[in-house]
């Protein structure tokens, strides 16, 4: 037993253990997702150059001559996959190019649009969090009493109403009958309401029952039993004892429950018109817009890795244990 | 305390079978919806305005839609292009992820290491992400919609086939029948499928679940199936600003959507029961 | 002061699963309950402590210092708990809190540590020092070994001063030293003028401790006596029994390792050289070994030794860092074979067991009759193989591993720990059952095991893996010296 390394290990290590795994899990996203798009543009019927100069001049303005300079300009008459690289050094180096559509740099749209969608997920994230484990905490208190079964209701109720829906009923009940929060638009404060609430609803479920079953495991395990076998009392041993390691159990959830979070701001951005990468995304899309495809998709496919980074960090914060398990989302 | 003592109650089970039973029930029906429906409305497409918003009658149990067209028609087809979608994604997905991840166990080395890494990427994707992804190469053509799915899902099945073969493969049952030259049959056969199928079933059902969820939110954001191919998302969204004039346009494919929803969910809780 | 329990009972439902009269536990005498599992000896332990599970009922009285408590009653002596009665987990590596320093789990139990918990934390870090584990005061148990988390789980225990310390199986789990460090930390208690409780299957820990015991069976006290007596001289025939069964009593045909075949025969498996690592830690280097014909070795040493990991290298289930091992021919085919620790774990879990036999017999196209001979000569009843193998207890399933095993007429068995998760009575039944099937078929056999006695009992030629901890892996064959 090598007593001392192991006892005293550095608080640094798993730390730099899990960024570099994610670094190296958003690289592969990075590629994976500008792959994607590259070919994209390679299997787009019609000339891409063409496509280009029209978004430039307009459609009406465009000749063979002007596709022919931006063909020359872009490198769009090389082999595929010189423009493969060119396409890849150039996500690399950050330069994202300009929107097919607008005109204008994406990497300047892109920070207002992360912005919003930020803003839209911590709230809720935090609504959910509060919700659903002070629902869960309190229905594990008393396994099948009336507020465990309320718990159990909310949870299948919150999961067989898909996001899109509730966000409608949201808006039918608040906006349109009741008059009291806006369904649309960012301007002021109350607008945020309803499409965190939209998120918020499905989520807190998922962590209610999470936290419910955390919470009567931890209760129910040895070092529960035992704390309360050397005389401390109920108060002690939940906030000394259950509170931490239910948090353990939770935020490892947490972590798996982000791509259920950022799915759903994709959905509720669009619904609610939050003008979020999600929001730009489906727009982008619609419009052919590659540039923004490419610039949307990455930040929320990397904003996946970057919440599961944090998450990750939380969970080496409370649990010192190494951890074998296998890097999972 | 190294004896353990359980009270079992016997509702919970009875419950629980009763719960299933039901939900098998309204599956049924509504996959008898999905085969026969477009047999006996076969016409989706036909417009006729004079008849805009008609209120349902005997002969159009669902009335007519904003452009005249038969709303029970429209979801019978709507019920059956997601169904068999889901499915198609769901099995796709489902065999690609197991024998990539069986393979991934078995053999280990660079093969392993190529089809984890790969995995790692995509598990980092949101599965709207990938199908909003590919719906942009085409234009809402189904086999762009239904690459899209399955490559979004195929991970999930990779990752645990993968995890739980590893797990098997290494452990005593499958060295002891190494040592009694069971070969390989005698592993899948009976290690390895016994322990997946209950879990890749589970899986699979909340698959088509989130599969016709996705082809639906698509459709509602507006990137999905194109109009005029009826789907649920999509008749949702066109129904929306006639609800309060029609409301049971609305409400028609929402119910189904719920219920398909409710109905495989209460399926899997049973599942992980057992 | 004494403590006296009265009419104490436990049921489930309508079942009694421990029923006793009257017992007296006195200052500086230890009590040590043994009997198998499932006699209600843990039971009784919890239901004076007041930590039975919601489901079972206890019913009775405790009277100590003169007040007097209903045991039906589960929370009148939580206010003792810590100060006056305490309870030394049976897992001590579960009942650590994972993500908590051990000094402040430790200091947890201090009487001042609601009121000062720099004076508790303090106490708590002498308390871990004078125990040997200073160095671990600031770690956390996953960190910790076995024997050093039983220490700071007495630690916890003990750090309240309560007279009344009750031990739930402490020595599960622990090899020899671990063993008699833990006795030693028990004898302490007894020694300050506490009183122990010691609840045990283990009738070598019982020994150690002395004083008096109580063997328990089906819910009843069987026989009650100072330790020496009970476990030299036992009155009741399941005492009797439970003694005859221990290793170091038995006397079949094939103990003292059978006859002079040693290293006679053809070698099976030769090994040279053998390094492996694990970790930091080098497990074996240089080890050089060989297995003959007819020959049976045991492989022993503390937990952590290397004695799996050895085996697995000697099966070429795992390359060494270095050496090589060499396989005769005579092994081929499925002529060596395996008995785990867990046999619930070397059956395919989801296949019932006539499936996993049928398999067997199709692929090497044996006779199905051999099978039936087989159950029949292993008094195991053929209705077990219509069974999950989660549905037969241990000691079945060990037998049923035994007759998998011998199915293909192994040249070699390889039994790694086979009984050292069943009671003393069923592993002399299911050893009795492979020696007879090893002796009939004349294979050799490799013995791991924990248990000094159990390879004496069986084996001639023993292998030593790691004597003295944290030094290099030393290897003794002492039979060697006198073929007797």
């Amino acid at each position: 037993m090598n007593l001392t390394t192991s006892l005293h290990r550095s608080p640094a290590g798993p730390v730099l253990r899990v960024l570099r795994q994610r670094a190296l899990q958003a690289a592969a996203v990075a590629l994976l997702v500008s792959t994607a798009c590259f070919a994209i543009v390679q299997s787009l019927p019609g000339d891409l150059a063409f496509r280009i100069a029209a978004g430039r001049y307009g459609y009406d303005q465009v000749t063979a001559a002007s596709a022919d300079t931006v063909r020359a300009e872009l490198g769009l008459d090389r082999p595929a996959w010189q423009q493969f690289l060119d396409w890849t050094g150039d996500l690399f180096t950050l330069n994202l190019g300009t929107s097919l559509v607008t005109g204008t740099s994406v990497a300047g749209e892109l920070g207002l649009y992360l912005w919003s969608s930020l803003q839209l997920a911590a709230a809720a994230l935090v609504l959910a969090l509060a919700l659903g484990v002070a629902g869960g905490a309190l229905a594990a208190c008393r396994p099948g009493g009336v507020l465990d079964r309320l718990t159990t209701l909310w949870v299948s109720g919150s999961r067989a109403l898909p996001p899109f829906l509730l966000g409608l009923l949201l808006i039918l009940v608040f906006s349109v009958h009741l008059g009291v929060l806006p369904a649309a638009g960012h301007g002021e404060t109350r607008s945020i309401v309803l499409p965190a609430a939209t998120l918020a609803v499905g989520l807190s479920g998922l962590f209610a029952r999470v936290t419910r079953d955390a919470v009567a495991d931890v209760r129910q395990s040895d070092y529960v039993r035992f704390a309360a076998a050397k005389g401390l009392g109920g108060r002690m041993v939940f906030l000394r004892h259950i509170l931490r390691n239910t948090g353990v159990t939770l935020i490892s959830y947490v972590g798996v429950q982000m791509l259920i979070l950022i799915e759903g701001v994709v959905i509720v951005e669009s619904l609610f018109a939050w003008p979020g990468l999600g929001h730009a995304l489906v727009h982008a899309i619609f419009w052919r817009d590659l540039p923004m495809i490419q610039a949307t998709a990455l930040a929320l496919a990397l904003l996946v890795v970057a919440l599961n980074t944090a998450v990750d960090l939380g969970a080496v914060a409370l649990d010192p244990r190494p951890r074998h398990r296998e890097f999972v989302l | 305390m190294n004896t353990s003592f359980t009270a079992t109650s016997p509702g919970t089970a009875v419950r629980a079978s009763a719960v299933q039973l039901m939900a098998t029930t309204l599956l049924a029906m509504l996959v008898l919806f999905a085969v026969v429906g477009p047999l006996v409305w076969p016409d989706h497409a036909s417009q006729d305005l004079s008849r805009f918003l008609q209120a349902p009658s005997l002969a159009e149990p669902l009335g007519r839609d904003h452009l005249g067209r038969s709303v029970i028609a429209r979801l019978a087809h709507a019920t059956q292009l997601s169904l068999l979608m889901a499915v198609l994604c769901v099995a796709t997905a489902l065999l690609a992820g197991t024998l990539a991840g069986i393979l991934a166990a078995w053999r280990g080395g660079w093969i392993d290491t190529v089809l984890h890494g790969l995995s790692e990427a995509f598990i980092a994707l949101p599965a709207l992400l990938v199908v909003l992804i590919f719906s942009a190469i085409a234009n809402g053509d189904l086999w762009t919609l239904y690459l899209g799915l399955a490559m979004a899902q195929w991970v999930e099945y990779f990752r645990m086939v993968r995890a739980r073969s590893g797990v098997l493969l290494a452990g005593p049952a499958v060295e002891a029948a190494g040592m009694l030259k069971l070969g390989t049959v005698h592993i899948i056969r009976r290690h390895l499928w016994p322990e997946l199928r209950p879990l890749l079933t589970a899986m699979a059902t909340f698959g088509i679940g989130s599969s016709i969820l996705a082809l639906s939110t698509l459709g509602f954001v507006g990137v999905g199936v194109r109009p005029p191919t009826p789907e649920l998302g999509l008749m949702i969204t066109e129904a929306f600003p006639y609800y309060h004039e029609a409301p049971w346009m609305s409400l028609a494919p929402v119910l189904i959507l719920t219920t398909i929803l409710t109905g495989l969910l209460s399926l899997r809780s049973k599942e992980a029961h057992r | 002061m004494s403590m006296r329990v009265n009419n104490l009972t436990v049921t489930f439902a309508d079942k009694v699963l421990a029923d006793v009269a009257g017992l007296t536990f006195e200052r500086g005498r230890p009590v040590t309950i043994v009997g198998e599992s499932g006699s209600g000896k843990s039971l009784l332990a919890h239901a004076i402590m007041g930590t039975l599970p919601a489901s079972l009922t206890a019913r009775g009285s405790l009277h100590m210092d003169g007040t007097t408590y209903d045991l039906e009653d589960r929370t009148n002596r939580r206010s003792l708990w810590g100060r006056t009665m305490s309870l030394l987990p049976q897992e001590p590596v579960l009942a650590l809190d994972p993500t908590m320093r051990t000094r402040e789990q430790v200091a947890e139990g201090a009487g001042t540590f609601r009121t000062d918990k720099r004076a508790a934390l303090h106490t708590a870090t002498t308390l871990l020092g004078s125990l040997g584990l200073g160095p671990a005061a600031g770690a956390f148990p996953h960190t910790l070994s076995g024997g050093m988390a039983q220490r700071v789980a007495f630690a916890a225990a003990t750090i309240g001063n309560a007279r009344v310390l009750i031990a739930d199986e402490p020595s599960k789990g622990l090899d020899e030293r671990a063993r008699a460090e833990l006795a030693s930390l028990l004898q302490r208690h007894v020694d300050g003028g506490g009183i122990l409780i010691t609840i045990t299957h283990d009738l070598d820990l019982a020994r150690e401790l002395g004083g008096d015991v109580l063997v328990m069976k089906n819910a009843h006290i069987v026989e009650t006596g100072p330790a020496a007596a009970v476990l030299q001289n036992p009155a009741h025939p399941y005492t009797r029994r439970l003694l005859a069964a221990e290793p170091a009593n038995w006397n079949h045909s094939w103990t003292r390792g059978g006859a002079s075949i040693e290293t006679t025969g053809d070698p099976l498996i030769t090994a040279d050289g053998l390094t492996k690592t694990y970790g930091r830690q080098r497990l074996f280097s240089g080890l050089s070994l060989s297995v003959h014909q007819g020959e049976r070795v045991s492989l022993s040493g503390p937990s952590g030794s290397g004695k799996t990991t050895l085996g697995n290298v000697l099966l070429r289930l795992l390359p060494p860092d270095s050496g090589r091992v060499h396989h005769a021919d005579e092994l081929r085919g499925g002529r060596l074979q395996k008995l785990y620790q867990d046999p619930a774990l070397a059956f395919a879990p989801g296949a019932a067991l006539r499936h996993s036999f049928g398999d067997v017999i199709r692929r090497h196209r044996l006779d199905p009759a051999r099978l039936e001979e087989f159950m029949a000569s292993l008094r195991l009843s053929p209705a077990l193989l219509e069974r999950m193998p989660g549905q037969v207890s241990g000691g079945e399933l060990q037998r049923l591993a035994i007759i998998r095993s011998m199915l293909l007429e192994p040249a070699l068995v390889f039994a790694d720990e086979p009984t050292s998760r069943l009671d003393l009575i069923t592993q002399e039944e299911t050893i009795t059952s492979l020696m007879n099937q090893v002796e009939r078929h004349g294979c050799a056999l490799m013995l791991v095991t924990h248990d000094r006695t159990l390879a004496d009992a069986v084996t001639r030629r023993r292998v030593r893996l790691g004597v003295d901890a944290g030094s290099e892996a030393t290897l003794t064959t002492p039979a060697l010296k006198t073929p007797a």
